[in-house]
């Protein structure tokens, strides 16, 4: 039902990993400078390529399905898009952020020709490919951002930008290139569209404080899910105002979440449990878990167990090394494996605990009753 | 400037502190500017009616002011509260609360432990015990995370 | 006395639980730099309410987090002389070698014992939840350890003493 890697014998936490088109193919990053692509084969993985580029850890991979090209970038403020050549092996390009602190986040837009990278410097590089130079150049979107920009998410039209910030806040910008692309038409989130047109800004928590880890556009572009650091989920929908619905959990904070269908999304954090969640517009409801792990076994051995564990740490409660949940540390890393956010069937899921797991939706129980 | 030139004090100034890019506090509306009546609680508190007098003072907390004065005014208030309410009660009391307040009371816990008298703290540790096991380690993420203090 | 240990260190465990969610976070203030933003405290916006969590006027537990950093500082139980003797010469002994203890701080903040500073390339490298499990295993152990050393200091020297006065 679920399936649990670990690649290259590594118990280093996966930084991030991308997914290519066919997902024959995965890049992951373990924790520093490096991108391995491993080839699926059978239930293993075969190391193809190390993408080492980079000097310092890598923050952010994204592979664009269609044009086959992948982008990384990097706490050496870098970023690079790799492009596959005759013989197989993976080409680097520099881009020009022009940033000078880290960049922390990259993400293609849907139609492949730009990308937008976040960073340290409190600024958003929009790149795209400047063909008379023959090289990748940026435009940059500043105010008013306060502090590290930590996630982002294209709206599916591939002009608008959701950008959350350490600064409490999640802003929707515009990102179009003039250069590049035709006049957009207007959405729902406004009619101006100059590059850096602020749309819309929500502050995370009314109570104030709280980084925002996580922002995820739905597939029709009209709502966005994000999910911050005082462990609140939280939901704009543009057809019912810019009201933002919050519901604030009982659990360690999320560091990701995702569309998985137009009403529902799932979040993944510091709890080790990926949870799924509904919107329907109004209120934000729990549909479940996805780590359906039973706790172990509690007779029998494990009695015995139980009292060595007392004895050997003199402790009045016994916690096992290993926690009752799959992951074995935080969730850093979200991502669909098959599907689209429309229609997800499988997703995933990696952390510091260094596995990457593959949950098959339709097979969840708690998903079979939502019918998607 | 020939004095100056052996002061190595300029090389200590901070100027990141200048750069105009950074954080700054939002402007909070002055919201539940009235904070707590101390005259209403102590008459709940003669009648007997702690839980009542509890919520009160969590729905009153002036989490958003900025005059100190008014929140140490309410801190010690609604300390004295807790403090009153004896822990066969604390079960009852938190049924009355919702969400909401409950974060607020946890805010309130743990500045009630920066100020320990005779056994306050045992009080409010069985006080905490019983607020985590309703509303979970997220309450406590709220408690590091808000920038509105109790 | 006893009755509130347990609590105590129930409630020290929940908020270490809740204070150590850490993340990866480069400086924003100095290129290629990635410090202890609890340490460093360069941008407000990175820094959590610090809590404190107290048993009695003596014993307290102060936790500060940050993006990617927590601080812990412990103030151990010292009731009389020979206690803070004690306490300052185990502490000591233990901070001269913190290279050894991986999380320990050289100094502790003002006011308390022992300082720990535990930062996300430690809850990278560590079962997070196994950091709080021996935070909360050296808060136990430190109370028996102190007052152990203190019941030999005694008897030595009440052995010490009879031996001196079976002269007269």
């Amino acid at each position: 039902m679920t399936e649990k890697y670990f690649f290259g014998g590594s118990v280093n936490p996966i930084t991030c990993h991308a997914w290519n088109k066919d997902r024959s193919q995965i890049a992951i990053s373990p924790n520093n400078n490096e991108v391995h692509i491993y080839q699926r084969e059978g239930n293993d993985w075969k190391l193809m390529d190390i993408l080492n580029q980079h000097d310092l850890k890598v923050m952010g991979i994204d592979w664009a399905p269609n044009t086959n090209r992948i982008v990384t970038c990097s706490v050496d403020r870098n970023a690079y898009v790799w492009t596959q050549g005759e013989d197989n092996k993976w080409k680097p390009a520099l881009v020009l952020l022009r940033i000078n602190r880290a960049a922390t986040c990259v993400k293609w837009s849907p139609c492949e020709n730009k990308f937008a990278c976040g960073s340290g410097a409190r600024l958003i590089s929009v790149c795209y490919f400047e063909s008379e130079n023959d090289w990748w150049v940026s435009k940059h979107i500043k105010k008013p951002i306060r502090s590290t920009v930590t996630t982002l998410d294209w709206h599916p039209n591939s002009v608008l930008l959701v950008a959350g910030s350490t600064d409490y806040k999640v802003r929707i910008f515009s990102a179009y290139i003039k250069d590049i692309e035709k006049q957009p038409t207007p959405t729902a989130w406004g009619k101006k569209m100059t590059l850096g047109q602020l749309m819309a800004e929500f502050k995370n928590s009314t109570t104030g404080g709280g980084w925002v880890h996580s922002v995820n556009f739905s597939a029709d572009g009209n709502k966005v899910c994000w999910v911050g650091h005082d462990s609140a989920i939280n939901c704009v929908d543009v057809n019912t105002g810019l009201t933002v619905v919050k519901l604030k959990t009982e659990y360690l904070p999320f560091l990701s979440c995702i569309w998985i269908t137009p009403m529902t999304f799932i979040v993944a954090g510091h709890s080790c449990i990926p949870l799924i969640y509904s919107f329907d517009g109004t209120s934000i409801t729990f549909v479940g878990k996805l780590d359906e792990s039973q706790k172990r076994e509690a007779s029998g051995v494990s009695a015995m167990r139980h009292f060595q564990s007392l004895d050997r740490n003199s402790r009045l409660e016994s916690t096992d090394t290993v926690l009752d949940c799959i992951h074995q540390n935080a969730i850093s890393w979200v991502a669909i494996q098959s599907g689209t956010k429309e229609h997800t069937t499988k997703i995933s899921t990696s952390g510091l605990d260094g596995q990457l797991v593959i949950w098959d939706l339709t097979l969840t129980r708690s998903m079979q009753n939502l019918k998607i | 400037m020939s004095k100056n030139t052996s002061s190595s004090a300029f090389r200590k100034i901070d100027v990141d502190q200048y750069n105009e890019d950074n954080f700054k506090d939002d402007e909070q509306e002055n919201q539940q500017l009235g904070g707590i009546d101390e005259n209403e609680i102590n008459q709940l508190l003669a009648t007997q009616k702690n839980c009542d007098a509890l919520k009160i003072c969590l729905e009153n907390a002036p989490l958003f002011s900025k005059n100190q004065q008014a929140k140490e005014q309410a801190l010690q208030i609604t300390l004295r509260v807790l403090l009153s309410i004896k822990p066969s009660q604390i079960d009852s009391a938190l049924e009355i609360l919702d969400a909401e307040l409950i974060d607020t009371l946890m805010k309130y816990i743990y500045r009630g432990f920066e100020f320990p008298q005779d056994g306050s703290s045992g009080h409010l540790l069985q006080w905490h015990e019983k607020v985590f096991a309703r509303a979970g380690v997220g309450s406590i993420v709220r408690v590091l995370s808000d920038t509105a203090r109790a | 006395m006893a009755a509130t240990l347990k609590p105590y260190l129930t409630a020290v465990r929940h908020t270490l639980t809740a204070a150590m969610c850490l993340d990866n976070f480069s400086s924003q203030v100095i290129e290629r730099h990635n410090k202890p933003e609890i340490e460093v405290k360069s941008s407000k916006e990175l820094v959590l309410n610090p809590v404190i969590i107290s048993r009695n006027e003596k014993e307290r537990v102060l936790i500060e987090t940050s993006v990617n950093s927590v601080r812990i500082s412990i103030s151990i139980k010292q009731a009389d002389e020979i206690e803070k003797i004690l306490c300052h010469k185990f502490t000591r002994f233990m901070m001269m070698r913190a290279e050894n203890f991986v999380i320990l701080r050289r100094k502790p903040i003002e006011g308390y014992d022992i300082s720990f500073l535990i930062t996300n390339f430690h809850t990278e490298q560590m079962y997070k939840h196994k950091l709080v499990d021996f935070v909360i295993h050296f808060m136990e152990e430190v109370d028996k350890e102190i007052s152990e050393l203190k019941l030999s200091v005694n008897s030595r020297a009440r052995i010490c003493a009879e031996e001196f006065l079976k002269r007269f």
